[in-house]
């Protein structure tokens, strides 16, 4: 079993994440932007637009002003969530040493990276069970969530929970360097060899299996809003530029000192 | 008649009307068949629809900031449910998901009570685009209404309102059916009334050729607001504008917008076009009406089927650009009244009108109080999109809807001693909000902006 998910899954999940994405992609790019429904106010120069979109990706700018409540859950939620994908990618290929380069010594490094990790997880798992508790305690919640939408917080939750586990309890979870070794087969395509420590740690095997269900689901799931954000923000946060105002042939003090309007008695017909 | 399995719906047209809007309405047995097929054409022609139906995360967001969930509590009119109800459909014929998860993943098949679900809930969104700007992602629901709209107009399904506006549209030029000689008489009649009131001499050309101005006034303004269009009438006189309202489109507004934006609404850009070449006009002025100038001001340039030589712009635009360089002379004063701004969405949301707006109304009145939330985050009147329904289950609903505005209203005070001013700078909203005011007891008056202009305007 450990094999199988170690071993052959990896690139089934390889394969249909992005080819799923592409299959994606591929539907919305085809559809087109018919007229132009930039939201108003209009930004007017590229930089503008450039800060809306920046300010809606790091800081949720929308939802913090429509739902606050929201915004602190999905915000903490998010940012957790990036911190712990970026410290999968550097924790695992330096070891746990990244923070060398920013003048730490090796073992502050690694104390900070675990560290660092054990409370993104904790952030993370907390934020997700409000997204839970809100989705069956706020009626107006409730009534737009279908079966799926609890399935995904779930399944989300129980990758953080079994994350949390391997890092709370040191003899159920596994060190970076197996791990490192264990990717490198991976993307070397060189077979695990048999006594390799991640065959034999089955929360690993729990965790990478979870992980790669969220995955091949990613591509046929509301996640895409990753990139349908981009998407919706590229149609709907566009430059404008405003026709010049003035009307043609006019001029006003003329035509109030020949009394325009003004009852030809009072004019100066 | 209006009401379906709990469901309020407006009075639909009948086969009749369809003929006059150029459908033959698809019998029954072959609506859900057609249906899908339509779904099939908007999805692959429009990104904002698709994007709509495939990044939504349903996180409830946009469910207070839509009035219409606010005004009913029906779970149906949460604009993401909203969007949920051609969501499933869409899920269950273009998804793999939904083909191999169904109900799972709130996928399911088509039916004619889904058709009768779409017609009641997308003629309650008024596409006041307030969900797209609370949304995370910017999810605009506007955009599902508008395609559901469409495939509902081709299979025979439209309110009977918006159909014979259609066809009084490509009849005679206008919403009203009012035919030339009838505008020609009125603005005569308009001429003298401005002349009783205001003492002033202002003549409303009609058709007349190498003007310099095409002014394009809503066709409400003739009978239930004459105030804007004498307030227009008397502004173009006093800045001494050669300018002229063209018979042939008496009409700022353009349902194909709400109901039909392949035909009816490219036909009136055709149609406006046409006048602008035989008048040989330079520049198109549009007059108060919020969805027609979306249509204008953002639709023309993806619609129209030839080079558009004019520039276009709004009247409040116009005057705003007077206001800022001084060149008229207004009296705050004349105008005695404590006054409020109905932002109208389409002004506020689709067309960034909202700053001058506000330079104008400054200008003209001494007691002016913003409304809050204001500008682009207020909430419509409820009548958006032109879901002026009057029998008496919808008429009930426009109640409901307009409840939100109702209270953003009292909280501004300038009812309190039941002479307030409510500026309501759209033909739409006016119509929404005449007897919304009543219906709420706000002890205020609804007024056009260009009404209070041409009070405040100083000619000696
Ligand atoms: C770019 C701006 C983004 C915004 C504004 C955003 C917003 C949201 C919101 C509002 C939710 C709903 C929470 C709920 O009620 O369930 C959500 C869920 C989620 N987002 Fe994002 N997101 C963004 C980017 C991302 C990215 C880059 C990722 C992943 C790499 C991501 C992964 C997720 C996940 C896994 C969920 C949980 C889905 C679920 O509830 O089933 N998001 N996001
Ligand atoms: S705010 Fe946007 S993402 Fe959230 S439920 Fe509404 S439409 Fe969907
Ligand atoms: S466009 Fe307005 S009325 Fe329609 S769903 Fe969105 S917020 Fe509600």
């Amino acid at each position: 079993m450990s094999y199988f998910i170690l071993q052959i899954l990896p690139y089934v999940t390889g394969a249909v994440f992005t080819i799923g994405i592409l299959y994606r992609l591929g539907r919305w790019a085809r559809a087109r932007i018919v007229h132009n429904i930039t939201l108003s106010p209009f930004p007017k120069t590229n930089t503008e637009v450039a800060t809306v979109f920046g300010t809606e990706v790091i800081f949720f700018r929308s939802l913090f002003k429509s739902d606050f409540a929201l915004w602190i859950g999905a915000w903490f939620m998010h940012i957790a969530l990036f911190s712990i994908i970026g410290g999968h990618v550097m924790g695992i290929y330096f070891l746990g040493k990244q923070f060398v380069y920013i003048g730490m010594s090796e073992g502050l490094s690694e104390f900070m990276s675990n560290l660092l990790g054990t409370t993104f997880g904790i952030i993370m798992f907390i934020a997700l069970l409000y997204l839970l508790y809100r989705r069956f305690a706020i009626q107006k919640v409730r009534e737009v969530t279908v079966t799926s939408d609890y399935l995904h917080l779930i399944l989300l939750i129980s990758i953080v929970a079994v994350g949390n586990i391997m890092r709370l309890i040191p003899d159920w979870g596994i060190h970076y360097e197996p791990v490192k070794e264990y990717v490198t087969y991976l993307v070397t395509l060189q077979p695990v060899p048999a006594e390799a420590e991640v065959l034999h740690t089955p929360l690993f095997a729990v965790h990478l299996l979870l992980v790669q269900i969220l995955l091949m689901v990613f591509p046929f799931s509301k996640l895409m809003h990753v990139l349908g954000m981009f998407a919706e923000r590229w149609i709907i946060n566009r430059k404008y530029t405003e026709p010049a105002p003035g009307l043609p042939n006019i001029d006003i003090p003329a035509a109030r000192a020949a009394g325009l309007g003004l009852p030809s008695e009072g004019g100066v017909e | 008649m209006p009401t379906y399995k709990d469901m309020v719906q407006p009075v639909r047209a009948t086969d009749a009307d369809m003929k006059k809007i150029h459908i033959d309405p698809v019998p029954d047995d072959q609506k859900c068949e057609k249906a899908i097929e339509y779904l099939d054409l908007m999805r692959k022609k429009f990104r904002s629809f698709v994007l709509a139906m495939e990044s939504c995360v349903k996180c409830g967001a946009c469910a207070e900031n839509c009035h219409t969930y606010l005004g009913t509590k029906d779970p149906r009119n949460i604009p993401a449910n909203r969007a949920e109800l051609v969501r499933k459909i869409y899920k269950r014929y273009f998804t793999l998901e939904g083909r191999w998860l169904g109900k799972l993943v709130g996928a399911e098949d088509i039916s004619l009570d889904v058709l009768e679900e779409w017609y009641s809930y997308f003629y309650q969104c008024s596409e006041c685009r307030r969900c797209a700007m609370a949304c995370p992602f910017g999810i605009d629901t506007c955009e599902v209404t508008m395609a559901v709209r469409q495939i509902l107009h081709w299979l025979g399904i439209v309110p009977k309102l918006h159909a014979g506006v259609g066809a009084a549209m490509e009849k005679v030029g206008n919403h009203t059916g009012l035919p030339k000689p009838g505008i020609v008489d009125t603005l005569e009649f308009l001429s003298e009334e401005i002349m009783d009131e205001f003492g002033v001499e202002v003549n409303f050309p009609v058709d007349k050729p190498d003007s310099d101005i095409l002014y394009v006034p809503s066709s409400a303004d003739y009978l239930l607001n004459p105030y804007t269009l004498m307030g227009a009438g008397m502004y173009f006189t006093y800045i001494g504008a050669n300018w002229t309202i063209p018979s042939t489109v008496s009409e700022a507004g353009n349902f194909g917008l709400l109901f039909d934006q392949m035909f009816t609404q490219r036909h009136n850009v055709t149609r406006l076009l046409d006048a602008a070449q035989n008048l040989g006009i330079k520049k198109i002025v549009w007059g108060e009406c919020g969805h027609g100038w979306r249509a204008a001001k953002m639709y023309i340039p993806s619609l129209a089927d030839r080079p558009v030589p004019w520039p276009i712009t709004h009247i409040h635009d116009e005057v705003a650009y007077h206001v800022r360089t001084n060149q008229l002379k207004l009296d705050p004063n004349k105008v005695g009244h404590p006054t409020t701004l109905h932002d109208p969405c389409n002004y506020s949301r689709a067309c960034d009108l909202q700053e001058n707006l506000r330079t104008v109304i400054k200008a003209c009145v001494a007691d002016f109080r913003e409304m809050y939330p204001n500008k682009e985050r207020t909430f419509c009147c409820g009548g958006g999109s032109a879901i002026l329904f009057d029998d008496p289950e919808m008429y009930q609903r426009r109640i409901q809807l307009s409840a939100k505005k109702a209270e953003l209203v009292r909280a501004t005070g300038v009812g309190a001693n039941g002479d307030g001013y409510l500026c309501a700078p759209c033909s739409i909203c006016k119509a929404q909000l005449y007897p919304m005011v009543e219906e709420h007891e706000l002890g205020v008056e609804v007024k056009g902006l260009i009404d209070l202009v041409g009070k405040a305007l100083v000619w000696k």
